[in-house]
């Protein structure tokens, strides 16, 4: 028989042409109506340059975007998202041609002709097959093993919009089948069958020889079709699918610049003057932040492997866009609802988005390495924290030490002519103090942890033993020196990052050398990212790799004497500047190492729960630190020896090994130590 | 409402190594650095907090010379409307009651409902100043406050006695209260925060203009005279205690009897 | 100097023992000025002068209803009328927080000179010199009283042993209260306890603390036990806390309770920042560690590297053994 084609049976009396026409009409202009208030929320919001760079960030979107390289990070769910994102872009020319059915009975999009197009048929109908059971497997996934890091905690109704979607995506592919399913009952042709297996399967269920039954399951398999297609891509801008639209974006404008705070405001010459500085509602943050919360799709793998999160901090960085966007969907309503009572407003930053969760963060980056689509969360946490402090809303915990720094350049508080005291305990030779003018090859920034603190003096005292063996030409800044700045930035005082940044930059420029060289991560960082006047800086790891490649100096296996070794990546050297490889090859390079890796490692390293400032912070929700969740980890895998090369990693796993009553059994010690005591 | 709150500008000691200076009446302070009396924070935080409560106009005063000023700002930060800075030569070296002397002369001619300062100084430890201010002014004074409420001309308030226990009392305004620390949370003060009253002019007042007598201020208007301070005897770090276990406890116990430890 | 006056503290019908300290002081100047000591009580029960009796040679009582408590603007405007037509006189008092909220007005309202928290004072060559601490408790200083007939001074708890007197039994002299206690501007209301727990850490004077260094199942009651010996508190750092093992109250640190004791007893403490600024004034640290490299060391004045398990239980017996 042949089957009545959609375009050829008017509905009601109507022309099919000219109901698809109402139909696509009123969709689209709906779908423009509600891009139009989403986006206008953009352009109400803080500016943000992220049009530089195009070739990087269309690279970055073919491989993250269309590639999506982050996705089998977590295997399982992984696989399932890339071949659903796979048959949403081969069944996405399948859906344009549905549409043109609609007007048509012979619409074909251009080139899907001949054997072309019936390899394309083909490949859909396989297409639609593959998502089914995706849709399938997501739904028992959720409904039956529901994974926690797809809960939403704190607020209500989230949960069901993840089964709407994925109804709809199924209920997209029965129709189709359906669609087709008829016609290919009608046609007769069986032996067509493994061409396209989903028609063939839906035909199993249809009577051969009823012409109107079938007739009617093509139209209406076509229309319901069209209905599903155009209620989901309404659906997704008022949803948390609206990543289906913005995540490629998301991950074109993301963050090229690693490691660094955005500044209080782009585009402002002095900050200090705005009328507010930092963000306490939803349109001081920048546009691309909002498309941020947007584009999350709630699945959960930042918070997964948020440290905050895991020893029951207040935080998860999932939540904060998830509350974001809800704050956003209800106070940039599609439709403007009338005037709202302003006893029941809640504020963004203070009561949806608590202090608890602003300052829980250690900035550890986690998150950000983890989100498939480059969601930011370092720059908003900071952004939220400059509002704070603003207003003086700062945990007492914290207070002290930001004064010290103000007041006498480092948060302990030790007065600024002690800076160098550490030195006089070496007694093999001098430490010289670079003076204005004076060169030296290697300028050593100790910062206020190695200068103050009497267990990090000992690294400090490791490493200048290290490069005076090695005959390297270094110096230090003694009082000259203030702190790095790194946690001060990032606690959102950008003042006084400014005048500790300044003071460190105007001795930096009135002395001559080759690089500075630094042990803390955290300074590190600060200076190679954050100082607004590049210096160029290098980490211990990288200096002590440079010296072993050089062959200049040898190690010996005596210190470790065979106990198992593992190395904790510090997030200021690993995470936020790439730096994995030299620590490894140093350590490796020691004779006789057993080396054994971590499972969370590399990219997953798990935060010790901070450093710097954080240090002073004292959190009362947390049920375990970070540090003994950290020790618990290495214990796992029979290591001994927990090396890492951030004097704050080395504080809190020693602390923790103490409090797991670990003593004894486990030693952490920093890279610098361990390759001073292992040099013959 | 109008408060004063008195601010002291001490060195802090707290960290520092101290040593004698060469009269042998005071400490070297050149290497010390300089800060708000760490009693004055809450003592202004609480201005500033009652002023956001019931209104009024705070005004914040300080016997110091001109280094003080950023301590000045700091207190403008945090919510004061004026400051001003008391300061002559001829008032180095007083003690309480001539400090006391001085701002009771400032006060006198100016509104006060309530004179707010820390209970101590860092400085001097001696808690007194708070006390002879109020008597100087005639009004009535409580000291170690740790919680006030203003209302009715009146400020009912709590402060600590011994052991976990507190008197709750009130006082007829104008009175002045010298506060205990930990009865607020002082805010933070931001870089940004100091900037924006820089604008605000923060007059010096020498003692011609308060109009008091020379002879009652400085060292001449002390009542206590320094004869002589030095260091109290001790070692440096831990003195370790060898020995085996019971040994060492043995020697520890006499110790603490030795020292009065043992109570 | 005619006449050394001690100043009696009371709370809640009860002679505090700082007046026995105030006393002791007292005894020392007026042998060495050679003058008597009166000692004055301002209460509402007269009846209480007679513990004082036994210790002083004269005894001045002001009776009245508003002397049931300490209130600073009775005591002074009625010290102002007592001591009137006394000349020149030492008044001394203990430094405690009730005394500390009336003394700089006393002294102002007695004309007088004033040297609050003295932990000496003595008489050379007629003159009167008093010591007392400064700069964060870590420089003494000795100070003398310039034209002043009249001297205030409060002594700091545990500068003047006190033992009682056989002294015969001293007169009591009632004197009639001179003020109205109605036009009084401050008033008590009541005595409020702190809503902490069983311990105030906050206000005592010795402190045993332990920290993480006694192990992850601790017998607690051999710690208890030691303060208790030593007639102090048991506190602790952070950890402890977090184990449960001690409530929130009895942590000492920035984020817990600050302490002032003078003495600080610390166990398996390793000295955290955290901890140590929670440690006000400078009490006598001494440190029990088994790790020599603990920072709590540089700040302790004493000192022992070893195990908790041996040290704590001789310590206990030998300061028992000692206090007989």
């Amino acid at each position: 028989m042949n089957i009545l084609k959609p375009a050829d049976a008017p509905i009601l009396g109507a022309p099919a042409p000219a109901i698809a026409f109402i139909i696509l009409f009123l969709s689209v202009a709906f779908f423009c109506y509600v891009m139009f208030r989403r986006l206008d929320v953009l352009r109400k919001a803080a500016p943000d340059p992220r049009f530089s760079n195009i070739s990087t960030r269309l690279l970055r979107a073919l491989m993250y975007g269309f590639g999506q390289w982050r996705q089998p990070r977590y295997l399982g769910a992984g696989i399932l998202h890339i071949l659903l994102f796979a048959g949403f872009m081969i069944l996405s020319l399948r859906s344009l041609t549905l549409i043109g059915r609609g007007f048509s009975p012979t619409f074909h999009i251009p080139f899907l002709t001949g054997s072309v197009g019936f390899a394309y048929e083909s490949l859909k109908d396989y297409t639609v097959i593959v998502v089914l059971i995706v849709c399938l497997v997501a739904i028992v996934r959720r409904a039956v093993f529901h994974p926690k890091r797809y809960d939403h905690p704190g607020t209500a109704g989230h949960e069901y919009e993840a089964y709407v979607i994925l109804g709809l995506v199924s209920a997209l592919m029965i129709t189709d089948m359906i669609h087709d399913g008829s016609a290919y009952r009608a046609s007769g042709v069986c032996g067509e069958y493994h061409w396209f297996p989903a028609a063939a399967f839906a035909s199993v269920f249809m009577p051969s020889n009823d012409p109107a039954t079938l007739n009617f399951l093509h139209v209406g398999g076509y229309w319901a079709h069209i209905l599903f297609f155009f209620g989901l891509l309404n659906y997704l801008p008022i949803s948390k699918h609206f990543h289906v639209i913005t995540a490629i974006p998301n991950v074109f404008f993301s963050n090229l610049n690693k490691g660094t705070i955005k500044p209080v405001r782009y585009g402002t010459v002095d900050w200090m003057e705005l009328d507010q500085c930092g963000v306490s509602d939803l349109t001081g943050f920048t546009w691309k932040h909002i498309l941020d919360f947007y584009s999350c799709a709630d699945c959960g793998r930042c918070s997964d492997n948020c440290p905050a999160n895991t020893v029951g901090r207040a935080l998860s960085p999932k939540m904060i866009s998830v509350k974001a966007r809800d704050y956003a969907y209800e106070n940039f309503p599609v439709f403007d609802k009338t005037s709202k009572d302003p006893a029941h407003e809640k504020r963004l930053v203070g009561d949806i988005i608590t202090e608890q969760e602003i300052w829980a963060c250690t900035t550890c980056g986690a998150c950000e390495a983890e989100c498939p689509i480059f969601i930011e969360y370092i720059d908003k946490i900071v952004d939220m924290r400059r509002y704070l402090i603003d207003r003086g809303e700062v945990p007492q915990s914290l207070q002290k030490p930001l004064q010290q720094i103000k007041k006498k350049g480092n948060a302990y508080g030790a007065m600024k002519s002690k800076r160098a005291a550490w030195t006089k305990d070496l007694e093999e030779f001098q430490v010289h103090i670079l003076a204005e003018g004076e060169h030296s090859d290697l300028l050593f920034f100790v910062d206020s942890c190695g200068s103050f603190d009497p267990r990090i003096q000992e690294i400090a005292k490791s490493f200048a033993r290290i490069m005076a063996r090695n005959k390297l030409d270094f110096a230090i800044l003694g009082q000259e020196e203030n702190d790095s700045g790194n946690e001060v930035r990032r606690l959102g005082e950008e003042g006084l990052f400014e005048q500790v940044s300044g003071r460190n930059i105007e001795a930096f420029k009135a002395r001559n050398f080759e690089e500075i060289v630094a042990f803390d991560p955290h300074a590190f960082n600060a200076i190679k990212n954050d100082y607004p006047e590049p210096f160029k800086v290098i980490h211990s790891s990288q200096l002590i790799y440079r010296l072993l490649s050089h062959g200049v100096m040898s190690l010996n296996g005596e210190y470790l004497g065979g106990r198992v070794v593992t190395y904790h990546d510090p997030c200021y050297l690993g995470r936020h500047n790439g730096i994995y490889e030299e620590p490894r090859r140093v350590l490796k390079s020691i004779p006789g190492i057993q080396y054994q890796e971590m499972t969370r490692s590399f990219s997953r390293s798990f935060c010790c729960s901070g450093g710097g400032l954080l240090l002073w912070y004292e959190n009362e929700e947390e049920k375990e630190r970070m540090g003994e969740r950290r020790v618990k980890m290495a214990m796992e895998i029979g290591a001994q020896v927990i090396v890492t090369a951030c004097p704050f990693c080395l504080i809190n796993i020693e602390d923790a090994i103490k409090t797991t009553g670990n003593e004894g059994k486990i030693e952490v010690i920093d890279l610098v130590e361990l390759i001073d005591r292992s040099t013959s | 409402m109008n408060i004063i709150v008195c601010m002291k500008w001490t060195p802090d000691t707290s960290e520092a190594d101290l040593t004698v200076s060469t009269t042998a009446k005071d400490i070297k302070k050149d290497d010390l650095d300089y800060d708000m009396n760490d009693w004055d924070r809450f003592a202004i935080e609480e201005a500033a907090q009652i002023k956001e409560k019931v209104g009024g106009k705070v005004t914040v005063v300080s016997l110091a010379p001109e280094e003080s000023e950023d301590m000045l700002r700091e207190c403008l930060a945090r919510g004061a409307d004026e400051a001003f800075q008391i300061w002559s030569d001829q008032m180095e070296g007083g003690d309480g009651y001539a400090m006391a002397s001085v701002l009771s002369q400032f006060i006198k001619g100016r509104p006060h409902d309530l004179i707010l300062t820390g209970t101590l100084a860092e400085d001097d430890g001696a808690g007194q100043l708070g006390g002879m201010l109020a008597a100087m002014l005639d009004i009535p004074s409580a000291t170690l406050v740790s919680k006030i409420e203003i209302k009715d001309q009146k400020a009912s308030f709590v402060r600590e006695l011994e052991g976990g226990l507190y008197e709750s009392m009130e006082m007829d305004l104008p009175c002045l209260i010298a506060v205990a620390t930990g009865l607020n949370e002082p805010r933070f003060v931001s870089i940004r925060a100091v900037r924006k009253v820089t604008s605000i002019e923060i007059p010096n007042v020498g003692i011609d203009e308060i109009g008091i007598d020379v002879g009652k201020v400085g060292q001449s208007g002390a009542r206590v005279e320094i004869e002589q301070v030095s260091l109290p005897p001790e070692g440096e770090g831990a003195e370790i205690i060898k020995g085996k276990p019971e040994e060492a406890a043995a020697r520890l116990a006499e110790i603490l009897k030795e020292k009065g430890a043992i109570g | 100097m005619e006449n050394i006056y001690v100043l009696a503290e009371h709370r809640k019908g009860v002679i505090r023992d700082t007046t026995w300290e105030a006393i002791a002081a007292g005894r020392k100047l007026s042998s060495e000025l050679g003058v008597e000591l009166t000692c004055i009580l301002l209460s509402a029960n007269a009846a209480m002068a007679e513990t004082l009796s036994t210790e002083a040679p004269r005894v001045m009582v002001v009776e009245n209803p508003i002397f049931e408590t300490m209130n600073s603007e009775a005591i002074i405007k009625t010290l102002k009328e007592v001591l009137k037509p006394s000349g020149s006189y030492v008044l001394l008092m203990g430094a405690s927080n009730a005394i500390l909220d009336f003394a700089p007005g006393l002294s102002v309202a007695l004309d007088a000179a004033l040297a609050t928290d003295c932990f000496a004072a003595e008489v050379r060559n007629g003159k009167l010199f008093a010591s007392r601490q400064m700069y964060s408790y870590k420089i003494n200083s000795l100070v003398s009283f310039k034209d002043s007939e009249r001297v205030v001074l409060t002594i700091r708890a545990g500068s003047f042993p006190y033992a009682p007197s056989d002294a015969v039994k001293g007169a009591i002299e009632n004197v009639a209260c001179p003020i109205d206690p109605t036009s009084l501007r401050k008033r008590f209301i009541k005595y409020v306890e702190a809503e902490k727990g069983d311990v105030d850490i906050a206000s005592a004077d010795i402190i045993v603390s332990v920290g993480r260094g006694i192990g992850d199942e601790p017998d607690l009651d051999v710690f208890q036990s030691l303060a208790d010996t030593m007639g102090g508190v048991l506190a602790c750092s952070r950890p402890i806390v977090d184990k449960n093992l001690l409530p929130k109250f009895h942590q000492v640190g920035t984020s817990g309770v600050e302490v002032k004791p003078k003495v600080y007893l610390a166990l398996g403490i390793s000295g955290a920042f955290q901890h140590l600024g929670g440690i006000k004034g400078s009490p006598l640290l001494v440190a029990v560690n088994k790790d020599p490299r603990a920072p709590i060391f540089r700040v302790a004045s004493y000192g022992i590297v070893g195990d908790l398990n041996e040290v704590v239980p001789v310590l206990n017996e030998k300061i028992k053994s000692l206090k007989g």
